[in-house]
């Protein structure tokens, strides 16, 4: 008998579903993978997209930086590993036409500059894009040295001892933005040609970098070779870490597509959970027949687990089928916005897709399935005789199984812990606010109609089944809520961060004296005056009694740090853009400093802890009283560290200032420069701009996988209906055989039906309401945001929901003639 | 008040005919059956199984519709009432037993008693309920769940839900299939006691010939036809 399990399994699981009896699992588990594989297929190919986009500002995919000419041997590694590779030489000098001069960053670039990304060339208004550089003997220059030296395309510029013919004005390179301070005009000049210009000599001031590009592996191996071979002044550098503004958005908008892959999740469990206990139910009869024709209980178990593998294997392969096509509308409906193409299909998300849904299915059905293993033979003849649920087995399991695959599915230790604890805060908050709730419906007693008075003592009755279900039904709606809030504070937390009028210039070197003339000249123009912090130059010596030596660092950041000379401030270190981690905000009167916390971090340095700085000759000593985070996207002054008042008034300081200006006042920022002929100004538009582009793209990547976890959401209520249908129309039928109008039998139904979605939306939105409080701080660092919409919007949202879903079904109870449905019973 | 029917039949049933479409004809359960039942009587409907019995006890009860013929209650036609109007009737005059006892497995037996009680809207549901049960020999079992009962307990206490309203008419559909013969017998007689107590008319389905004898009237079907009657 067990041989012939597989063709007896196929046989039970076509007549199963001939006979409707695995409708729903079947939808809930399509559903699942379907939602699941399309989420991750999409938001795989957007976060590769995000990526390559991002890697488009290095112009690599990964850049190895140096002081020094970079060894052979890493240009031999990349060779080995078939990577990309172009290079580029960057050094300061003077650039001159006739009697002009000006300060210029010289990039010397290899011919298959750049790797990723496209350099821009022509006006503002009339561009093109090219993956190019200069041909020899030419040079490209930036808008600002055109403007600074009145160039024109086909003038000859002298730079060191030759000269070039400067035949094109760069309106965009991708990897300037690695060079954020880098605020002085730039020249673009081959890589052949920088040898003869004789700059390049011993003590100058000059940056290698060493571009990759290839597959994520070879990247991966390449760094992994690299990083413990990395010698002072070395570095490799991903857009991570080279542009804090972009880590940023990177990981924010990474964590959010992962959290709505969590939400897929809970809600397939909930509705596979909610299917596999009304398939139980069903199968209680049969199976007692087939005991009663000598099947073995180990027969039945391993019967009911070959069907299960078979329906995973069709859920499987429809679900994929329906989330690749589901994925293709996506992106193509996405193709209007998005101009670049998506990275090509990775089949990897949908494998995991149909994992999770397996893994679910299993996780799900396995406890009430060897409910089916305890049906006595003896239920043919008396139908009351059923085995216990044992359900502490089942939630014990289930949990088990979430935890699992949300810990995989978060990859992330924050991220899993705060869905497994909105999880179960949720399973108890709404465990115990149910049992709570149904107890006192009870106890009060309300004056209500026959209808209503029956359908909430019925809830009350099956206060077990009830509870379970408001659980299952909250966690549903606890997730959908969170990923409106969430959906709404990352959209809110981007737009805040990067405003229309987000400053896109920024003023550097402004004498004190030239403060109130440059703010009058603001006003005078119509624009509100900017705020003016103050600078200075200094090197860190030691952190409390520990002189700083770079060596002494293993992290490369940290060493970098360690050696660079830093930019202070002094006085308000409490801007909107900085909050407060530890300890108090800064005290003019007293000397103290307060530091950036993941400088703090890096450097090792504690709150008390006494930092000696060396300005201008002169030590500064002061104890650390605070420590802030900075919100670096805010593209406003801020500084690592700033020491109070009293500590560094005193010290002779320049200004820096970030303002915004419209396109049509550039003419006033010309004015500016001419006026003050120190005052340099950096032009960040076009970072600004990528930045901006980059949030655009990833908040239509959330609208559309928002959209999915409401499909999924919709399935779990579907699935709660469903698994009590056979109940409630036997319940109808038997109200009905008893005199009850159908006024009555509705109100019934809907009473119990409301309150099930009513009290499962109160407290999902209780829940949600922490848990997006707590998400908003931690994991977004927005602060504490409470949402105080949500419970009423979960109460309204989860009967409406519940009542909407229910509708065709309880038209379909009131429609049965009672006899029909009690024989069916 | 005389009750409207006092004078003339409690059920009536004209040319009832009941036809299921099948895929390729149509398949006729019942085929033109009539008869008259005086109240307070006792009707037993007897036949082989699939020879329509259940299905007519359906349709004398409004629990489903023929295709053609007409039944009369209590003096109204059920084919002039929506499903709503013979729920009411229902409510009001008509009690059941079902073979399968038809409880309400989330409720305890007090609770299930009180049902129709509540449906129709006494103050005092829970307290009657209590009385008809205790009235069944169930006073010590009110708070106890269906599966918590005997086989001979559930159909008790599904006895004391059809009297609990005091209707006119009872309708039984093999009350004692599902019991042994001994509990059978005690349930017959429960039946009847209440029967004689309430003056109530019984309907009832069954293939005991001993309860079938116990009856005043009696009707027997074959192929959905009234091949043999005795008092009707």
């Amino acid at each position: 008998m067990v041989a012939a399990g597989w063709s007896l399994a196929a046989r039970m699981l076509r007549r199963d579903l001939r006979a409707g009896e695995l409708t729903v699992m079947l939808v809930a588990l399509v559903v699942a993978i379907a939602a699941m594989s399309s989420v991750g297929l999409f938001t795989d190919r957007v976060a590769r997209a995000l990526e390559r986009e991002a890697d488009q500002m290095l112009a690599a995919d990964l850049v190895m930086s140096a002081d020094q000419p970079i060894p052979d041997a890493f240009r031999a590694e990349a060779k080995r590993l078939n990577l990309a590779l172009a290079q580029t030489t960057i050094f300061p000098s003077m650039v001159q036409i006739g009697d002009k001069a000006q300060l210029t960053t010289i990039k010397a670039v290899t011919p298959n500059y750049p790797l990723r990304g496209k350099v821009r060339l022509g006006r503002p208004d009339s561009y093109r894009e090219t993956v190019a550089a200069p041909s020899p003997g030419t040079a490209w220059g930036d808008q600002r040295l055109f403007d600074s030296l009145g160039l024109k395309p086909g003038d000859t510029i002298v730079l060191g001892e030759r000269s070039f013919r400067i035949v094109e004005a760069i309106q965009r390179e991708p990897d300037a933005a690695m060079d954020l301070y880098n605020f002085v005009p730039r020249l673009l000049i081959p890589a052949a040609d920088v040898a003869s210009t004789g700059l390049i000599q011993t003590g100058s001031r000059i940056r290698y970098r060493l571009l990759l590009a290839g597959p994520a592996d070879a990247i991966k191996a390449y760094r992994a070779w690299a990083a413990p071979k990395l010698q002072r002044g070395q570095r490799i550098e991903d857009v991570r870490e080279a542009r804090p503004e972009v880590r940023t958005s990177l990981e924010r908008s990474e964590r959010f597509l992962r959290l709505s892959a969590l939400v897929s999740v809970f809600l397939a469990a909930a509705s596979i959970s909610l299917a596999a206990r009304r398939y139980v139910e069903r199968h209680l009869d049969p199976v007692a027949l087939l005991r009663t024709l000598g099947a073995s209980q180990r027969l039945i178990v391993s019967l009911f687990l070959r069907q299960y593998v078979l329906l995973a294997l069709l859920a499987g392969a429809l679900g994929l089928g329906v989330g690749v096509m589901a994925h293709f509308a996506l992106v193509s409906s996405l193709a209007t916005f998005v101009k670049t193409d998506l990275p090509p299909l990775s089949w990897w998300p949908a494998l995991s897709g149909f994992t999770v849904g397996v893994t679910l299915l299993f996780g799900f059905c396995l406890p009430p399935l060897l409910r089916l293993q305890k049906v006595s033979p003896l239920r043919v003849i008396r139908r009351d005789l059923a085995p216990a649920a044992n359900e502490r087995v089942a939630w014990g399991l289930g949990a088990l199984v979430l935890c699992g695959l949300i810990g995989w599915q978060a990859g992330d230790a924050l991220l899993a812990a705060l869905a497994l604890a909105g999880m179960g805060g949720t399973i108890l908050l709404s465990a115990t606010g149910a049992w709570l709730l149904l107890w006192l419906s009870t106890h009060l007693a309300l004056p209500l109609g026959p209808g209503f008075r029956f359908g909430v003592a019925n809830l009350a009755r099956r206060r077990v089944m009830s509870v379970a279900q408001i659980v299952a039904l909250s966690l549903g709606i606890m997730a959908l809520l969170l990923l409106v809030v969430v959906r709404g504070d990352l959209l809110s937390a981007w737009a805040r961060s990067l405003p229309p009028d987000a400053p896109n210039r920024f003023g550097i070197n402004i004498q004190p004296d030239q403060r109130a003339p440059i703010a009058s000249a603001f006003r005078a123009n119509g624009m509100t005056a900017p705020t003016f912090a103050p600078m200075i130059r200094a090197r860190l010596l030691s952190i409390g009694d520990k002189v700083l030596k770079p060596d002494s660092y293993k992290d490369e950041r940290a060493r970098n740090l360690a050696e660079r000379e830093f930019n202070l401030s002094w006085g308000d270190s409490l801007r909107k853009d900085n909050r407060l981690v530890a300890g108090r905000p800064l005290n003019d009167a007293v000397p103290e400093f307060s530091v950036e916390e993941s400088l703090a971090e890096r450097l090792g340095i504690k709150l008390g802890d006494r930092l000696v700085f060396m300005i201008d000759g002169r030590r500064f000593e002061a104890p650390v009283t605070s420590l802030r985070k900075v919100n670096w996207d805010s593209f406003q002054p801020n500084f690592f560290v700033v020491g109070s008042h009293a500590l560094l008034g005193g010290v002779p300081a320049s200004y820096l200032t970030s303002f915004h200006v419209r396109a049509d006042k550039q003419a006033f920022v010309n004015g500016l420069v001419r006026t003050y002929p120190n005052l340099t100004i950096i032009d960040v538009t076009v970072i600004l701009n990528e930045v901006r582009s980059m949030l655009t793209r990833a908040a239509e990547a959330i609208e559309y996988v928002f959209a999915f976890s409401l499909l999924a959401g919709l399935t779990v209520l579907y699935a709660a209906t469903l698994s009590t249908q056979d109940e409630r129309r036997r319940e109808a039928a038997i109200l009905r055989t008893l005199g009850a109008s159908s006024r009555v039998v509705w109100q019934a139904m809907s009473t119990e039906l409301l309150m099930v979605g009513g009290v499962a939306g109160v407290l999902a939105g209780l829940a949600a309401l922490l848990t997006g409080a707590l998400a908003a701080s931690k994991l977004f660092e927005l602060g504490w945001n409470f949402n105080w919409y949500l419970p009423v919007g979960g109460l309204v949202g989860g009967a409406a929901g519940v009542l909407l879903a229910a509708w065709p079904l309880l038209r379909k109870v009131l429609a049965t003639p009672p006899l029909r449905a009690l024989n069916h019973s | 008040m005389t009750p409207e029917f006092a004078k003339g039949p409690i059920v009536r049933a004209e040319g009832l005919t009941k036809q299921v479409g099948m895929q390729t004809d149509t398949l006729t359960i019942l085929d033109s059956v009539g008869f008259e039942l005086p109240p307070a009587a006792s009707l037993a409907i007897v036949g082989a199984s699939g020879s329509g019995k259940s299905t007519l006890l359906g349709l004398l009860a409004g629990l489903d519709m023929p295709t053609s013929g007409e039944v009369t209650l209590v003096g109204q036609s059920l084919n002039r009432l929506d499903e709503d109007g013979r729920a009411k009737l229902r409510a009001e005059r008509i009690g059941f037993v079902f073979q399968s006892f038809q409880l309400l497995g989330a409720l305890t037996a007090l609770d299930n008693a009180a049902l129709p009680l509540e449906l129709a809207g006494r103050a005092n549901a829970r307290r009657e309920a209590e009385a008809i049960l205790r009235r069944v020999g169930l006073g010590e079992r009110l708070r106890h769940y269906p599966k918590q009962l005997s086989g001979g307990e559930q159909q008790r206490v599904a006895i004391a839900r059809a009297f609990a309203t005091t209707p006119d008419l009872l309708f039984a559909d093999e009350p004692t299939g599902n019991l042994d013969t001994q509990t059978g017998a005690a349930i017959i007689d429960l039946l009847f006691d209440l029967n004689r107590e309430h003056a109530t008319t019984l309907v009832l389905v069954t293939h005991d010939d001993r309860l079938a004898q116990r009856c005043q009237c009696r009707l027997r079907l074959a192929g959905g036809k009234v091949v043999e009657r005795e008092g009707v």
